[in-house]
């Protein structure tokens, strides 16, 4: 078998070992010099330019610690003077039945221990075959091995080429010359992703807010990248995508994104993706979660905001929490003056002793800079609204008249405005009577901003007439 | 200074590709914020392994910075640690990364990072009891058992009846038994620093709860409320300055995304059957086979003791302490105004609301909508503000109302509340069987008009306030007689006093549209 005479180069074989006095060690990786670069959409492109000493003529190299998700139609190898036969990848894990499997026709070397004096007596075997036993024949007779419970250690002479203690990637390759040259490996794997993480620390009696933003990386696609040289891409990337997720819906936009900007953030960019490398190399672990600063802006003005969202009809039993808004820009002036890429922004607020404490958090899209952004943290337990339908007459076939009485509280010794939004407002509805001008923010939508007195309450009426 | 001394005793230092690897196994201080879950109903019981708040951990840590490139592992955090929300302040020169390795110290691990590296293989003989070692190379994963090569060639672990284990010379810098966050830093000169870590954590819980005790007048209680924190992390948090915040936070998923694991090493061998394998034997001398040390078990262990409330795992720390609220932007702050152990996987109680003789109006309500009638309800209402006895935030809890009947406290019915601002209305529903009966009737029924009668009787030798919402505004009703109906916040209401051991009837009638 022409694979056997392969196996030199991975794994050494038997009798070279055998005549040695230590086993020679493999290298700690195999890789060379790594790139990874990362999208959004756990999916990376690995770049590993190895130093490779190719013989001329057909030759078959082994690429230990690829990515164990590697996406093998995806790696492209390029060399001086060199040209690809075939790939494979391996993915038979070494284990010892599958050790014993393949040694089905081969000899191995049996080690019997006397239970009585601890003597042992040596001999060769012929595996036979490892079906849920193993049967051997020692010269004329034919043995089920450990048939007597008794110790029997089995020693293989070689592993068998395909069986990889790791995924591995083999390619037969055909060169022009012999020697040393940089093979420079590339494919795309899955178990890569990144997000981008914010911390904002918002102090409301000065209107501002420090932010770092940080990028987070995780790696669970099976395998370490040794000092690779990273760069994470912000932006969807077009996926082709598999037959069963092609009508899932398209993700709803970002809610916290009030009006999108118009400048461009001092990165760098390729196509429509801004581009994050990282300062330094860094060692990627399996199962690692790391995360790199990106972002350090302090100062930056923000406010706090009230707003509640009536839908239509709706009647609410007891008084309901308004949403708490943090409103902030990343424009150039009075802002981040970044672009940010998607991520959660966590909001902490000092308390009595100075002491951060966590306020809420929000998700947002990736965010162009100079654009709006209101984010929800939470609901407020001090200002409420309390919206109630208090009458509803039929007009006609197909026209209602609906007064509605939004009642809003505030418990804080400060005075606070509430932007109350009624929506649901479908087609040619019309507002006949209201105790304070509204705003029509489109055709479904009425907004008032409701001032409210410290510790009291006020009142909205408005009549709608419409055809629901 | 004692941290300066258990640091320089416990902080090992292993040189490691030109950076230096610092461990930090404890933090000097610790601060913990509970957080409630956002939809926790409090009718349910708490399950410690499925507890769906979180908590802001705070740590401060005496770290000794040495010169150059280094890397700190922060050891003991929670275990439920969401390890991108981690802040680490304090270092000189700030953070070049903070890494997580999710993957713990255990025998799976172990091996994991042993492959390709040179262990021994120590062999002990059953015969003499003489021990050999000898040098082996790991070359294949905890996945599929152990492939070893040695001088003689390629053998598998434990397949074959000698007594065989690996010794590893170290364990690897990154594995820890324990959770880590790590940060990498950078000094131009060795320096101590104090450390702030702060991040979330998945794994715990709170709860106020309220207990009421009505007066002999009947018109007023005693309210006394409990914060009640669980744990249900592996880590206990000694000392702690310790808060719980009230009011509704948004938040993104809050479920553990990384958590740690330990690898678990599978041993598989190749085909062990053999001629005798179909035979059921008894191994005399040796260990029992594993179901029969497991059905000796079943019966010689003593039945688990059962589960009791106020129990060891729920600690009552008494009501000379009581949890001071402060403002948290829009939030309510319960802070424990002395440091306590939040022990792992356990409960803690401690008194945040102390208020006697709260004026309360008791009445029974029943809701109907056209001709359905829904259960008669006991409630308990009162106005929370400061000259009505009340005044202060009240987050939202179970409620139990008990009232003292020869000495005892009689539980009365429980329910449950919103949060409730200062100057709002607070009404509790409690599910509680009562005397006072409603009835409704459909008397005639003539096209889309039905007129009904609904009457309410009082068993009770006192009088009771009864209410009934017949619906909302949107439905037509009209032709009442026996009582007043009014419109109330887009409700049709019918409020009655119904005397002792009398009934009282309203009739109306609905149209249906």
């Amino acid at each position: 078998m022409r694979s056997w005479v392969l196996l030199s180069s991975a794994l050494c074989c038997a009798s070279a070992a055998l005549s040695q006095s230590a086993i020679p060690l493999p290298s700690q990786t195999a890789q060379g010099d790594v790139s990874v670069t990362i999208y959004n959409d756990n999916l990376a492109l690995v770049q590993d330019v190895r130093q490779l000493a190719i013989p001329a003529g057909r030759s078959h190299q082994e690429f230990r610690d690829v990515s164990a998700q590697i996406r093998p139609e995806t790696v492209s190898l390029a060399a001086p003077d060199l040209g690809v036969v075939e790939q494979n990848f391996d993915f038979d894990l070494l284990s010892p039945s599958a050790m014993m499997e393949k040694a089905v026709g081969e000899t191995v070397t049996l080690v019997r221990t006397n239970p009585a004096n601890g003597a042992e007596v040596r001999e060769r075997a012929l595996v036979l075959a490892a079906n849920e036993g193993v049967v051997v024949r020692i010269g004329d007779r034919i043995e089920v091995l450990r048939d007597d419970g008794l110790p029997v250690r089995v020693i293989f002479d070689k592993v068998p080429e395909n069986l990889r203690a790791r995924p591995t990637l083999s390619v037969t390759v055909q060169s022009d010359r012999g020697g040393t040259r940089p093979v420079r490996l590339t494919y795309l794997t899955p178990g890569l992703a990144w997000k981008a993480d914010y911390v904002a620390l918002f102090d409301e009696t000065a209107g501002k807010m420090d932010v770092q933003g940080w990028i987070t990386l995780t790696n669970n696609s099976g395998t370490a990248y040794t000092r690779a040289y990273t760069l994470l891409v912000a932006g969807r990337v077009a996926q082709a995508q598999s037959r069963y997720d092609r009508y899932a819906p398209p993700p709803p936009p970002p809610p916290p994104m009030r009006e999108a900007g118009t400048q461009t953030a001092p990165r760098p960019r390729l196509a429509d993706f801004y581009l994050y490398p990282l300062k330094e190399r860094t060692t990627i672990a399996d199962k690692q979660t790391k995360q790199v600063s990106f972002l350090d802006v302090s100062g930056t003005p923000a406010a706090k905001a009230y707003e509640y969202r009536v839908g239509w009809l709706a009647t609410a039993d007891q008084p309901q929490s308004a949403d708490t808004i943090l409103r902030f820009s990343t424009s150039r002036d009075q802002g981040l003056g970044d672009a940010l890429p998607a991520g959660i922004v966590r909001v902490y607020m000092r308390d009595a002793r100075g002491n951060a404490q966590f306020i809420g958090e929000h998700s947002i899209g990736h965010t162009p800079m100079g654009s709006r952004l209101g984010l929800k943290t939470g609901e407020a337990f001090d200002v409420k609204v309390r919206p109630v339908v208090e009458e509803r007459t039929r007009l006609g076939d197909s026209r209602w008249r609906s007064r509605m009485r939004y009642t809003l509280s505030n418990a804080t010794p400060r005075s606070v405005v509430v932007d109350l939004t009624q929506s649901g407002l479908w087609g040619d509805s019309r507002i006949t009577d209201e105790s304070q001008k509204s705003e029509r923010l489109s055709a479904d939508e009425a907004l008032w901003h409701v001032t409210v007195p410290a510790n009291g309450e006020a009142a909205v009426t408005a009549t709608f007439d419409t055809r629901y | 200074m004692r941290p300066i001394a258990s640091l320089l005793l416990l902080m090992a230092a292993s040189q490691a590709a030109g950076q230096t690897s610092i461990t930090s196994p404890r933090p000097d201080s610790v601060g913990v914020t509970v957080y409630r879950s956002p939809g926790s109903s409090d009718a349910n019981e708490w399950n410690l392994d499925w507890l769906e708040g979180f908590a802001l951990i705070s740590e401060r840590r005496t770290v000794a910075i040495p010169e150059g490139d280094s890397e700190i592992r922060f050891e003991g955090v929670a275990g439920g640690i969401i390890p991108e929300s981690a802040i680490v302040s304090g270092l000189p020169d700030g953070v070049v990364e903070k890494n997580q390795d999710a993957d713990l110290l255990s025998p799976g691990s172990l091996l994991g990072r042993y492959l390709g590296r040179r262990v021994q293989l120590q062999r002990t003989s059953k015969a003499t009891g003489k021990v050999t070692q000898q040098e082996a190379i790991i070359r294949s994963g905890p996945d599929g058992a152990v492939v070893l090569q040695t001088k003689e060639g390629f053998e598998a672990l434990r397949c074959t009846g000698i007594n065989e284990t690996l010794i590893y010379p170290e364990v690897p810098a990154s594995l820890s038994d324990k959770p880590t966050l790590s940060v990498r830093t950078h000094s131009d000169r060795p320096a101590s620093a104090v450390v702030t870590l702060s991040y979330l954590a998945t794994g715990f819980d709170w709860r106020a709860n309220y207990v009421a005790t009505l007066r002999p007048d009947g018109r007023h209680v005693d309210l006394f409320a409990w914060v009640t924190l669980a744990n249900g992390d592996p880590t206990s948090f000694r000392n702690a300055s310790t808060n719980a915040v009230a009011g509704r936070l948004n938040t993104e998923d809050m479920r553990r995304r990384n958590p740690a694991r330990a690898t678990p090493l599978r041993l598989r061998c190749w085909p062990q059957s053999t001629t005798t394998s179909g035979l059921h034997t008894r191994n005399i001398g040796g260990f029992p086979d594993q179901s029969i040390a497991e059905s000796l078990n079943r019966v010689a262990a003593p039945p688990p003791p059962m589960p009791e409330r106020g129990g060891d795992d729920i600690v009552v720390t008494g009501v000379r302490m009581k949890a001071e609220q402060e403002e948290l932007g829009d939030l309510k702050l319960y802070r424990i105004p002395e440091p306590v152990t939040v022990a792992a996987r356990s409960q803690k109680q401690v008194a945040m609301i102390e208020q006697a003789n709260v004026p309360v109006d008791l009445l029974y309500r029943s809701k109907m909508s056209g001709g359905d009638l829904y259960s008669t309800v006991l409630v308990v209402k009162a106005v929370n503000r400061r000259d009505l006895g009340l005044g202060l935030p009240l987050p939202a809890g179970g409620f139990a109302l008990y009232e003292e009947w020869r000495g005892r406290a009689l539980l009365v019915g429980e329910g449950s509340t919103g949060d409730k601002a200062v100057g709002e209305k607070v009404e509790v529903e409690l599910s509680a069987p009562t005397n006072v009966n409603v009835e409704l009737k459909t008397l005639e029924r003539r096209k889309e008009i039905a007129r009904l009668a609904l009457t309410v009787a009082n068993a009770l030798p006192r009088p009771v306030v009864y209410e009934a919402e017949l619906g909302s505004t949107e439905q037509r009703l009209s032709g009442f007689t026996g009582g007043k109906v009014v419109r109330e916040d887009g409700k049709w209401i019918w409020r009655v006093s119904v005397p002792a051991n009398s009934t009282r009837e309203l009739r109306y009638e609905t149209r249906q549209d």
